[in-house]
């Protein structure tokens, strides 16, 4: 069966409609984005006790996605597995629109995004010991690079796309390992504080990544009533399993490390504390305990709700591991000296999710979806074969 | 070089937090509000942390005021990707408005809980001052006559006053010392240089124990603390 | 121009064009501009001047750019303080460039008068302004009754107080009403006791190795706080000694979190435990005998009183305090030399508070600390140019002849120089008589002292009252018009040192800036008001016309006028120790221990006292509210934090209020955290504090160091007169406050009201 793909037609009424619904929330975003820029940071929820809000939380998320995505197209393109060919250029094109909105999240949150081109000034105006910095190489260059890769697949360039692809796992891996990094390397932040962190950042970066990749490819075979092999779903889904088990493992090593002093305290409350909810039913619960169940289950890994409910799960799941990472490892109170500390410096910090933050974060997501809806309509991504209806430009290899 | 550093006597510290509100007035430093004082908002250079342990009538509070540390290994000039701030060279920790892109990332990384994010504009809150060099029109390391919302800032061991007494020749550390230092009505904090032996601070450090703050972390800092 | 400019500009204008809005339009410190343009201005100036955010008028130094004030530093050529100022000093800025400040004349025009009603103000020119007040102190003269005018005097500066004096002086009213009655006054009458000085004690803390402070809080609210603040901080490391002090008090304040013991003390018993230290002392012959036997009297009878009733095994009882504390404390006491004991409001202004300050004060004497090197000293006072004698008429005389509507030197407070708190009771009955006409300067009287709904009744009543002061306070809220005075940054004007390191020391005041708006300083209206009254003007006459003149003249013996307003400072002769000789106004011309001061006193008011009674003792306190009902002491206590000039409209110092709980802008109600944990309380809760007259509502914090039978409440906060860093944030303890006094000295008692909590 030859391979061919093609593009969205994009005349449909559910596509209209989608498309016009994240435009319009795109919108809302931008406007409270700049309601936050001329009244400042005073509109969100971020303090000087929890500096990092619900943007970077996002940010980090969607790096996570992107990588993850990444990884899993070189399964075609660099280890020749033909079965995941059909799905591919859609999770190259996935990564690219996630990093670009990751970089939008972190232009949001910044407080003078009219300088965010300081970030980008490598080694001439910035500090390279800085893991911000250094990932500001990463991103930089993990964007080109999803660019380049996705032109030598369209242009159908197979040696070319297998160097990139090569060089594409080494990036990927790397870009969210040092996002792993800047909060792995603070020795302040006693939840933040591990040399794990990296990896478990790329693990959860796998992890998530994949499980998107899954919702993704179903959402669009889906909804536009596409004739595919499920197959693939399957293949991909038993991905899963030991790759969550390699992440839980991570998160494990990390967490009972951190109940050994010195950092017992904060780490028992953040196991058992007001945001323990957020650790145990969204990082556990979500993205560990229940997907393995479904996976593994003789009876639902083989149903596609079954497969499909642990996606979704561990997106949502993984999405609260960075909440539970971010949020609580900054709200714990620096403990500047032994004893109790009394009043506001002793407090821990709070994060109420503010009008303008909420709107902000939806509109990152949705401008991404916008982003990925059109790319799905101007660019040839989507599988098609001979039996489908749709006319496509023939093609030796897919 | 000189190597500035400061020595806050806590026997000798009364407690008062003089040294918070002259700091206050010396810098404009903007006050904040209830609000957002609840909602950790507001911006301070220098605090006064109280510490407590005891019990009932065996109870002991420490009172211990914190500037910035100027730590020698500054975790947040490690971590700040527009170098906005950087050690001069005279151990002071610069913090360069120009330059800071507002990403926290210092915040985050500083133990002591000593920089502050404006989160507004503060110009209700200011007082005007142009007579804290340099201004805005002149190129290269900041601090501000006025400030704009979505930057850092944080104590500077008031170098205007210092780069300015060094112009006239003054003696830093006897006749020009950063504001919370001059106004501590106890005399309990003394500043100078600690590469020189012959210096008050030195001097105070030789004199019996000190300790710094969350000294595991390895930062170095330059602000030292004699107990009671 | 840029967007800020543009935007700054508009609201401007908008404000401006929109201003029906009497209080300053501007909101923002950077709105307000010198209303009168110092052309000539040089780029920086450094002004001597003084402070006058509390009563201790420290000498400071301002720094002015460009016709503003910038920062506030202290004056080195003043010796009380080495040259420092307390955290309030740098306030200073914050008062001159208040928002809520007054630019012009105010009358009021919604007739009503209370708490929550808007006075409906109007403007006047001052011309109106003085014209109405000098019309109403007319009629009062020329209906013979001068004596209807009682004049409020608040915190100004001495200059003003003088002036203020002489005015009441020369119209005829003996109702001059200081605040001194709130504050301090049992201090001074239990001194008076002893040594004959009605004034607050100096001490001589450079050279002092032990300090015993009785309720004291000298890193609080003592005054001078700037001397103890400086002098906490030689004593410590600055000598070869290290002073040792111990702070006696029923909570952990900032001053007992310093020093080297904190001894809870069940709340008012400080006078049984200075009578039994007194008693350890003398047993074991620990005492200073020379100077007792050669310049004391009395102390056979006080011997005998402290060995037979005041052992520390009974003292104990009554404290709370273990027997070998007492032992130990008292040893250690007499053993230092020199050591000094020292009370303070929270330990003197009870009910029996003369009796207790009496008993602190002869523990020095005990020590052999009278005027000796580092320990109780007499302040020295400047010879300022004698102003000429009073020019008063008949009706000034018999006006002065009446009673006064406090009831000083009755035979109800017979040694009192000013009852400041019995003046809502004499309002509401009209005894002695009604009053007329009031005129407040800077008071804030309703706020400050106990049972404030009583003085909001009080001051609603009276017919016609002006209050002149930079700001709307609780107190100007009833005022028909309203003058607004000058800060002290913008006035002429001197001080004296009170009571701080035994010299002399005389501080200038000189505007830093021009005064805001129209505001004038009160020495100003005063010279104005006086030209306007024929009975005033000849007394007024050759004081120098006008508050610069008035200064110049008064300070003229000091040193030369140049010079002064350079300095700011002028320091008298150096200190002379031991001047036994001539130190003691006592009948027996030495320090008493049975006081003959108070026995010629009662003699003449027609009691005889019982001997008993001219001896220092202790006697329990008459507390307000039953033990079983209301369960709990209330100590409202006086954060450092707090300005006494009657308004809290100072973000700097609301942000940082509550030092040892790490809080700001609000009121804490702390208890004791056992007891406040069996109660079933938790840390911010809201919890209902009743006394037998009033209730507060506030947030609970329990805490380790609170005696288990006291709740304890900063003042300061309650405020609900204009300033909207001050409105409406907290709570003011002083409204469920009972309303007692010390029958001597007329002092109004804080401390002896019981209260009952319980969740809100």
């Amino acid at each position: 069966m030859s391979l061919t793909f093609s593009t969205l037609e994009g005349r449909s009424r559910i596509f209209l409609i989608l498309a016009a619904a994240l435009a319009a929330l795109s919108l809302i975003g931008f406007i409270s984005f700049m309601v936050s820029y001329i009244k400042g940071h005073q509109v969100l929820g971020s303090s000087n006790i929890v500096p990092w809000g619900m943007p970077i939380v996002i940010t980090i998320y969607l790096i996570g996605l992107s990588a993850g995505s990444l990884i899993l197209s070189s399964l075609t393109y660099v280890f020749g597995k033909e079965e995941y060919r059909p799905i591919s250029r859609i999770a190259v094109f996935l990564a690219i629109v996630l990093i670009f909105g990751a970089m939008v999240g972190i232009a949001l949150d910044l407080g003078r995004p009219e300088k965010s081109w300081r970030l980008f000034m490598f080694f001439v105006l910035n500090n390279m010991r800085s893991m911000f910095a250094i990932n500001g190489i990463l991103y930089g260059g993990y964007f080109l690079i999803g660019v380049i890769y996705l032109g030598f697949i369209f242009g159908e360039k197979w040696k070319w796309t297998r160097v990139m692809g090569l060089i594409a796992i080494f990036w990927a891996a790397l870009v969210h390992m040092g996002t792993g990094a800047i909060f792995g390397f603070i020795a302040a932040r006693p939840i933040f504080y591990s040399p794990i962190k990296p990896f478990e950042f790329l693990a959860a970066a796998m992890v998530s990544g994949l499980a998107l990749l899954m919702i993704v490819v179903w959402a669009i075979f889906r909804f536009t009533k596409r004739k595919w092999d499920q197959e693939i779903l399957y293949a991909l889904s038993k991905l899963l399993p030991p790759l969550i088990v390699v992440l839980f493992t991570m998160v494990l090593v990390d967490k009972l490390t951190h109940l050994y002093s010195p950092h017992r305290e904060p780490t028992l409350w953040l196991l058992a504390g007001p945001f323990s909810w957020i650790f145990w039913g969204l990082q556990v619960g979500c993205a560990y305990v229940l997907p393995f169940i479904l996976l593994v289950h003789p009876q639902y890994k083989k149903t596609i709700q079954g497969v499909m409910t642990a996606a979704c799960l561990v997106v949502i799941g993984i999405f609260g591991e960075r909440f539970a990472l971010v949020i609580p490892g900054t709200a714990y109170p620096l403990t500047f000296y032994p004893g109790s500390i009394e009043g506001i410096w002793g407090e821990v910090g709070s994060f109420p999710l503010r009008p303008m933050e909420l709107f902000m974060s939806i509109g990152i997501f949705a401008l991404m979806g916008l982003f990925f809806l059109l790319g799905l309509k101007y660019l040839a991504l989507l599988p098609a074969n001979e039996r489908s209806e749709q006319t496509s430009t023939p093609a030796e290899k897919g | 070089m000189p190597r500035w550093g400061m020595v806050i006597d806590l026997d000798k510290c009364v407690g008062c937090q003089a040294c918070t509100i002259a700091c206050k007035a010396e810098n404009n430093v903007p006050y904040g509000s209830p609000e957002e004082q609840k909602s950790r908002k507001d911006v301070y250079w220098n605090k006064v942390i109280a510490v407590t342990s005891g019990k009932y009538p065996k109870v002991n509070t420490e009172l211990i005021p914190m500037p910035c540390m100027h730590c020698d290994q500054a975790p947040c000039v490690t971590v700040c990707p527009a170098k906005a701030t950087y050690r001069r060279e005279d151990g002071i920790i610069v913090q360069d408005f120009r330059r800071c892109i507002g990403c926290k990332y210092c915040i985050v990384a500083c133990p002591y809980g000593a920089r502050s994010f404006n989160s507004k504009e503060q110009e209700e809150k200011e007082y005007h001052r142009k007579d804290l060099p340099p201004d805005r029109s002149v190129w290269g390391p900041w601090p501000f006559p006025t400030r704009t919302h979505g930057v850092v800032e944080k104590c500077t061991f008031c170098f205007h006053r210092i780069d300015q007494g060094i112009k006239e020749g003054k003696r830093i550390g006897k006749e020009v010392v950063p504001a919370c230092v001059e106004d501590c009505p106890a005399n309990a904090r003394a500043f100078g240089d600690l590469e020189d032996t012959g210096s008050e601070v030195s001097q105070l450090l030789a004199s019996r124990g000190w300790i710094r703050l969350r000294e595991e972390l390895g930062t170095k800092c330059k602000v030292y603390y004699l107990p009671r | 121009m840029n967007r800020r400019t543009f935007l700054k500009l508009s609201a401007l204008t908008g404000t401006v064009v929109g201003g029906k809005r009497i209080i300053g339009p501007f909101e923002t410190f950077a709105g307000l501009s010198p209303q009168q343009k110092t052309e000539n201005a040089p780029e920086e100036k450094w002004i001597s001047t003084s402070c006058l955010n509390c009563s201790a008028r420290c000498a400071i130094r301002v720094r002015v750019l460009k016709g503003k004030a910038v920062k506030i530093t202290g004056n080195p050529l003043s010796s009380v303080a080495d040259g420092k100022i307390c955290p309030r000093g740098h306030l200073g800025l914050q008062v001159l460039y208040d928002p809520g400040r007054i630019r012009f004349p105010l009358k009021r025009t919604n007739k009503e008068k209370g708490r929550a009603i808007d006075p409906k103000w109007t403007r006047l020119s001052w011309e109106e302004a003085i014209e109405e007040v000098a019309h109403r102190l007319k009629s009062l003269r020329d209906k013979a009754q001068p004596h209807k005018l009682l004049l409020f005097s608040g915190l100004n500066s001495m200059s003003s107080e003088d002036l203020i004096f002489r005015f009441a002086n020369a119209f005829g009213t003996p109702n001059l009403i200081f605040g001194n009655g709130l504050d301090g006054e049992t201090e001074k009458s239990g001194r008076w006791m002893a040594d004959g000085h009605y004034r607050s004690t100096a001490y001589d803390l450079d050279h002092t190795n032990y300090v015993l402070a009785f309720g004291a809080q000298m890193l609080e609210s003592s005054i001078p706080l700037s001397r103890f603040l400086r002098k906490w901080g030689k004593l410590r490391r600055e000598k070869s000694n290290r002073t040792k002090i111990v702070v006696i008090s029923p909570r952990y304040s900032v001053t007992a979190a310093k020093a080297d013991e904190w001894i809870p003390i069940r709340p008012g018993t400080d006078a049984a435990l200075a009578m039994a230290i007194a008693h350890v002392i003398l047993s074991e012959k620990l005492h200073d005998s020379d100077f007792i036997s050669h310049w004391t009297t009395g102390f056979d009878l006080y011997k005998k009183l402290i060995l037979h009733q005041y052992s520390p095994s009974v003292v104990s009882t009554v404290t709370g305090i273990p027997p070998e504390t007492i032992q130990r404390i008292a040893r250690e006491f007499a053993q230092t030399q020199p050591a000094i004991a020292l009370g303070g409001k929270e330990s003197l202004n009870w009910p029996e508070g003369s009796y207790t300050s009496y008993a602190i004060f002869c523990l020095n004497a005990l020590a052999g600390s009278i005027d000796g090197p580092g320990g109780v000293i007499y302040q020295e006072h400047p010879k300022y140019q004698e102003m000429s004698p009073l020019v008063e008429d008949d009706i000034a005389r018999e006006g002065k002849a009446q009673p006064c509507l406090d009831l000083r030197g009755t035979t109800k407070f017979p040694a009192a120089q000013v009852v400041t708190n019995q003046i809502p009771e004499s309002l509401l009955a009209d005894t002695p008589y009604a009053i007329e006409l009031a005129i407040g300067f800077n008071s804030n009287f309703n706020m400050l002292a106990p049972g404030s709904e009583r003085w909001d009744q009080a001051l609603g009543k009276i017919p016609y009252s002006v209050h002149v002061s930079p700001f709307i306070s609780e107190m100007a809220l009833y005022a028909d018009l309203l003058l607004p005075s000058a800060t002290y940054l913008e006035e002429w004007g001197y001080d004296h040192s009170p009571a701080g390191g035994g010299v002399a020391e005389v501080r200038l005041k000189q505007p830093v800036v021009k005064p805001l708006g129209e505001t004038r300083a009160i020495s100003d209206i005063l010279f104005h008001l006086s030209k306007n009254l024929k009975a005033v003007a000849p007394s007024f006459a050759n004081l120098g016309d006008g508050p610069e003149g008035f200064v110049k003249f008064r300070t003229s013996p000091m040193m030369p006028w140049k010079e002064f307003l350079r300095k700011g400072v002028w320091t008298g002769p150096n200190y002379q120790y031991k001047k036994y000789q001539r130190i003691f106004n006592t009948p027996s011309k030495k320090f008493e221990f049975t006081s003959g001061n108070l026995r010629s006193l009662m003699a003449k008011k027609g009691k005889r006292d019982e001997e008993l009674n001219l001896l220092p003792q202790y006697r329990e306190a008459n507390f307000l509210g039953k033990k079983d009902q209301h369960p709990f002491v209330l100590i409202p206590y006086q954060p450092l934090m707090v300005i006494e000039n009657g308004s809290q409209n100072y973000p700097w110092a609301q942000e940082i209020f509550l030092p040892m709980h790490g809080r700001g802008w609000e009121t804490l109600i702390e208890i004791n955290r056992e007891v406040g944990e069996r109660m079933g309380f938790r840390n911010g809760q809201m919890i209902w504090v009743e006394s037998p007259f009033e209730k507060i509502k506030g947030r609970v914090k329990l805490s380790d160091g609170i005696h288990p039978e006291v709740v304890a409440i900063p003042s300061g906060q309650g405020h609900y007169a204009y300033g909207k860093w001050q409105q409406g944030i907290g709570v003011n303890p002083h409204e469920i406050i009972g309303v007692d006094y010390d029958r001597l000295s007329g002092q109004a008692a804080f401390f002896n009201t019981r209260v009952k909590i319980y969740k809100a």
